[in-house]
């Protein structure tokens, strides 16, 4: 299981694009998926860097493939203020998506990753998660939309 | 109108499939045939052959790294936008292609 109720954080307080990076990874290290969170952070950043992940809507998904990372993640965090991430629509995000994946990641991960990232062009998704109020709302969005 | 598109982008994890994602639901709202081949982390899926490109009205590749076989589609009109053009406004990426196949037409 990629995702559960301990990859999500419900009130993510960051102002900014990188400590909403740092808090949503530290749930990845507690969670044991990393080797190192500062190099992990920094593959993150260095793919922010090419353009950034916030691709409208109110959405980001930020991502870092490297050798820091044990497991394939997802990290989900929410943010009822919004968080500045120079998205393609210039909005802030609300809601983030933290994707961490291993140098030697197996297909089968790399495919929920790619149907996850599919499905957050689908409006109906992207306003379940929105008006989701806990991490079961989450969790059964996940569930209604797909398999994972 | 049928479309051929191809999407890649830096680590393959992403953008590659949302872009994918909202080609096709542009194109068939738009009442067009398309198929999209994702080059992305998984290595290349959903493969458009020779004959599906031979066979293509237009190409758009909404790719922000090279192509994997690009000579598939010589001779056919291309459209290149930048991966993220795709994920933002896909509608207007499918009618850069009806403009591009109504002016080899006319």
């Amino acid at each position: 299981m990629l995702f559960n109720e301990g990859m999500i954080c419900m009130d993510l307080n960051a102002l900014t694009k990188e400590d909403a990076i740092r808090q949503l990874a530290m749930i990845a290290a507690d969670a044991g998926k990393l080797v190192s969170i500062d190099e992990y952070i920094e593959s993150v950043l260095a793919r922010e860097k090419t353009y950034s992940t916030g691709v409208g809507n109110g959405i980001a998904i930020p991502h870092g493939r490297s050798k820091a990372v044990k497991e394939t993640f997802i990290v989900f965090g929410k943010s009822g203020r919004g968080v500045e991430w120079d998205a393609l629509d210039g909005k802030p995000v609300h809601l983030i998506f933290l994707l961490g994946v291993p140098e030697a990641a197996e297909n089968e991960h790399l495919k929920i990753l790619s149907q996850l990232s599919r499905r957050l062009m689908n409006e109906n998704f992207v306003e379940h998660l929105k008006r989701s109020e806990s991490k079961n709302e989450i969790i059964q969005a996940f569930k209604d939309f797909g398999e994972n | 109108m049928k479309i051929v598109a191809v999407t890649s982008c830096p680590t393959g994890i992403a953008h590659t499939y949302m872009a994918a994602e909202a080609l096709e639901k542009a194109a068939k709202k738009m009442g067009h045939a398309i198929k999209v081949e994702t080059q992305g982390s998984i290595g290349i899926e959903n493969k458009i052959s020779l004959k599906e490109a031979s066979e293509a009205d237009v190409v758009i590749f909404a790719a922000d790294v090279a192509v994997k076989d690009e000579n598939r589609f010589s001779g056919k009109p291309v459209i290149k936008v930048e991966v993220q053009k795709a994920i933002k406004n896909a509608a207007e990426v499918i009618k850069e292609a009806e403009a591009m196949i109504e002016k080899s037409s006319s």
